[in-house]
C-alpha cells in the first residue's frame, strides 16, 4: 500500500469548479467511489479524491481538486488552481445562473493558469443533473457546441451523478486533451528550455532559486 | 491422599466422561498449557520456560466456559465396578472442578457488575456535575469562571444541558443585541424574501445581493448535518436555521452569508433557543479570527496560517518537515476547521467538547486543536504522501476517541521563545511583509 502512495506513475491535477450546489462533490463521489448520496455536506475550502485509471496499460493517478463554489472563497481557493492540468467546470442545468457564472469561472481559471506555451487547460464542461428533465439549456447542441468553442473548452458533457450518466466518459475525454495538451507541451517548449535559464544564471545568484 | 492437588494428577474424571466432543473444553488448564509447552518447545529448541506470570496470563486464556455443566455420571453397567477409595476420589475431584468453575462465574459476575457500576457512576458525574454548574457555578458566574476548580470542570466537558447557558455567558454579548433586535432583522429579512423573484436572482443582482439570496442559504441549509435529518426541507429546525442566517445577512449584510456559517448555526440552534442562539451567533462570529475568515480577508488569514505554522514547527517539528517537503500547506485543512470550528469535521459530541473550550479560550483553541489532531494521527500522517495526507485530513476518521484526543490536545505547548499565541499572531500581524515561507507563491 505505502509503495503504491509513492508510485512514479504520471499524476494529473484536475480541478473541479463551478457554482455552489451544481454536485461538483457528487460527480467526484460517484466517479471515485461508484457512489450516490443527497446527503453530501457542503464543501468549505477544498476537498480531495484520487482516482488510479488504466490507461493504455500505463497506470494514471488522477488528485481531483473538489473546490468551494461560493463567489466569496475566489481569493482564497484560487491559489490551488497553479498546478492543475486540467479541468471539469460545472453547472446545474435546473438553474440558469449557474450556467451564466460558467463564463466567470472560465475567464477566472484563464487568468490564473497558462500552460508555458500560453494555451489555456484542458477544460471540460459539465451539464449536471440532467436526470432532472429540465435541461432547457442544453437542448440545442449545436449552441452548446460553439458555445465551447467561443469559450475554450475542449467539449461538454450531460452529465447526472445521481444516475452515473457520462461521468466516466467524460472524465475519459479530459485524461485525453490532458495527455494530448502535455505531449504538446512537451514538443513546443524542449527546443528553448536550456537557453533562457543559462543566459539568467549568473554567478552568485542563490541556485535555490530553481530548485523548486 | 485427599490433599493432593487435583492438577498435579492425571484427570481420572476423563474415564467416565460420557461426553467425548467436550474433552476440549473440560480439559485442565495446566494440562493443556503442558501440551502447548511441548508444542512450542518442538518448534523452537531453545524456548526458555515461560514465567510465572506468563503462566497465570494462559491459564486465564484458556480459561472452560462450560465446566459448570458436567454432570457426574455413574459408572456403566457392563464395565467392572471401581474400587470405593478411587470413586471418592473422582468424586472429590469432580466436585473440586465444580467449585472452581462456580468461582469464576461469580468473578465474572463481579466483573459485569463492576463495569455497570462504572457506568453508572459515569452518568452520575454528569448528572452532578450539571448540578454543580447549575446550582453553584452558573449563580456566580463571574467570580467563579476563572477558578482552577471550574476550568478543570470545563475541560472535561461542560454537561450538554447545560452547555448552551455557558457558552452564552462565555462567548457574552459585546454587541449587545437583544431579542427585540433579532425580531426586527428577522422581519427586514422576510420582507426581503417575499420582494425576491421565486426564480434564482438575475445577472443585474450585486454581488450582496446573489450571496444574501433566499437561494444561495438554501441550498446550504439541507446540506448542513444531513445526517441529522433536522435542517432540511420539512425537518424541524430548517426555518430556524433560515431565519438565524437570514437575520445576520441583515443584521451584517457587509459580511452577508458564507458558507461555514450554517453549521455554526446548526450547532448552536441545537444548544440554545433562537434568539440566543442568533445573539451567540452574530457575538462568535464578531471575534477577530472569525472576522477574519468570514469577511474572506486573505492577508490576515495568511497571518493565522503562519502563527500555526511557528507552533506547529515547535511542537511537532518532523511532521512539519515531512509536510513542508510534501507541499501540504495549512490553508488545506485548516480552512474548513476554522470555518466551520470543528463541526464538520469532528464527531458533534466531540465538537460540542471543543467548542465548551474555545468559547472560554478563544482562537488560540483552534489552533491549539488543529496541533492536537495532527500530534493524535502524526505517526500515520507521516508515512503518507500529499494527496492521501490531505485527504485524511479533510476527511478525519469517523471514530476518534474524544479522551485521546484531549490528551492530545493538552500535551500541545502553545508557547514559542516564550511568547504566546496572542504575541506571536501579534508579532506576525506587525510585519506585514511578512509571508510564511511555505504559503509563499
Amino acid at each position: 500500500m505505502i509503495m503504491m502512495w509513492f508510485c512514479l506513475c504520471p499524476l494529473f491535477q484536475v480541478l473541479v469548479i463551478g457554482d455552489l450546489g451544481v454536485g461538483k462533490t457528487s460527480i467526484i463521489k460517484r466517479y471515485v467511489h461508484q457512489t450516490y448520496s443527497t446527503n453530501y455536506r457542503a464543501t468549505i475550502g477544498v476537498d480531495f479524491a484520487l482516482k488510479v485509471l488504466n490507461w493504455d496499460s500505463e497506470t494514471v493517478r488522477l488528485q481531483l481538486w473538489d473546490i468551494a463554489g461560493q463567489e466569496r472563497f475566489g481569493n482564497m481557493t484560487r491559489v490551488y488552481y497553479r498546478e492543475a492540468m486540467g479541468a471539469f467546470i460545472v453547472f446545474d442545468v435546473t438553474r440558469p445562473t449557474t450556467f451564466e457564472a460558467i463564463t466567470k469561472w472560465k475567464e477566472d481559471l484563464d487568468s490564473k493558469l497558462m500552460l508555458t506555451n500560453r494555451e489555456s487547460i484542458a477544460t471540460v464542461l459539465l451539464a449536471n443533473k440532467c436526470d432532472q428533465g429540465r435541461e432547457v439549456l442544453t437542448n440545442n447542441g449545436v449552441k452548446m457546441d460553439q458555445f465551447c468553442k467561443d469559450n475554450g473548452f475542449v467539449g461538454w458533457f450531460k452529465t447526472s451523478a445521481k444516475e452515473n450518466t457520462n461521468i466516466s466518459e467524460a472524465a475519459n475525454f479530459l485524461v485525453k486533451h490532458i495527455m494530448a495538451t502535455e505531449n504538446d507541451f512537451l514538443k513546443s517548449v524542449v527546443p528553448d528550455t536550456i537557453s533562457p535559464k543559462l543566459n539568467d544564471s549568473q554567478p552568485g545568484t542563490c541556485s535555490a532559486c530553481y530548485k523548486s | 491422599m485427599d490433599s493432593v492437588p487435583v492438577e498435579q494428577k492425571d484427570p481420572g474424571w476423563k474415564l467416565f466422561g460420557r461426553v467425548p466432543h467436550r474433552d476440549g473444553s473440560v480439559k485442565d488448564p495446566h494440562k493443556i498449557h503442558k501440551e502447548y509447552e511441548s508444542k512450542t518447545s518442538r518448534a523452537g529448541p531453545g524456548h526458555s520456560p515461560p514465567s510465572p506470570r506468563q503462566t497465570v496470563r494462559k491459564n486465564l486464556d484458556f480459561e472452560p466456559n462450560s465446566t459448570t455443566a458436567l454432570i457426574l455420571e455413574a459408572r456403566p453397567a457392563n464395565l467392572p465396578a471401581k474400587p470405593a477409595e478411587e470413586a471418592q476420589k473422582h468424586r472429590q475431584q469432580y466436585e473440586e472442578m465444580v467449585a472452581q468453575a462456580k468461582k469464576r462465574e461469580l468473578k465474572e459476575a463481579q466483573k459485569r457488575r463492576k463495569q455497570l457500576e462504572l457506568r453508572c457512576k459515569v452518568e452520575e458525574s454528569i448528572g452532578n456535575a450539571a448540578q454543580t454548574w447549575n446550582q453553584e457555578i452558573l449563580p456566580n458566574w463571574s467570580t467563579m469562571c476563572n477558578s482552577r476548580r471550574v476550568r478543570d470542570l470545563w475541560w472535561q466537558g461542560v454537561p450538554p444541558s447545560v452547555r448552551g447557558k455557558v457558552w452564552s455567558l462565555a462567548v457574552g454579548n459585546e454587541l449587545n443585541i437583544t431579542h427585540e433586535l433579532y425580531n426586527i432583522c428577522l422581519a427586514r429579512a422576510r420582507d426581503k424574501w417575499k420582494s425576491m423573484p421565486t426564480e434564482p436572482v438575475t445577472e443585474g443582482s450585486s454581488l450582496a445581493d446573489r450571496e444574501a439570496s433566499l437561494e444561495l442559504i438554501k441550498l446550504d441549509i439541507s446540506r448542513t448535518f444531513p445526517h441529522l435529518c433536522i435542517f432540511q426541507q420539512g425537518g424541524p429546525y430548517y426555518d430556524v436555521l433560515h431565519s438565524v442566517l437570514g437575520a445576520y445577512t441583515c443584521y451584517r449584510p457587509d459580511v452577508g452569508y458564507v458558507q461555514g456559517m450554517s453549521f455554526i448555526a446548526a450547532v448552536l440552534i441545537l444548544n440554545l433557543d433562537t434568539a440566543d442562539a442568533f445573539i451567540a451567533f452574530a457575538n462568535l462570529l464578531n471575534k477577530p479570527c472569525q472576522m477574519a475568515f468570514f469577511r474572506v480577508d486573505h492577508s490576515l488569514m495568511l497571518t493565522y496560517f503562519a502563527a500555526f505554522e511557528v507552533f506547529f514547527e515547535e511542537n511537532l517539528p518532523k511532521l512539519f518537515a515531512h509536510f513542508k517537503e510534501n507541499n501540504l500547506t495549512p490553508d488545506i485543512y485548516l480552512i474548513d476547521w476554522i470555518f466551520t470550528l470543528y463541526s464538520k469535521s469532528l464527531p458533534l459530541d466531540l465538537a460540542c467538547r471543543v467548542w465548551d473550550v474555545f468559547c472560554r479560550d478563544g482562537d488560540e483553541f483552534l489552533f491549539r486543536v488543529a496541533l492536537g489532531i495532527l500530534h493524535l494521527y502524526e505517526d500515520v500522517l507521516t508515512r503518507m504522501d500529499f494527496i492521501h495526507n490531505a485527504q485524511f485530513l479533510t476527511r478525519l476518521p469517523d471514530h476518534i476517541p474524544p479522551d485521546q484526543l484531549f490528551s492530545h490536545i493538552h500535551a500541545v505547548h502553545m508557547t514559542n521563545k516564550n511568547r504566546k499565541w496572542a504575541q506571536v499572531l501579534h508579532a506576525l500581524q506587525k510585519e506585514q511583509e511578512w509571508i510564511s515561507p511555505v504559503l509563499k507563491r
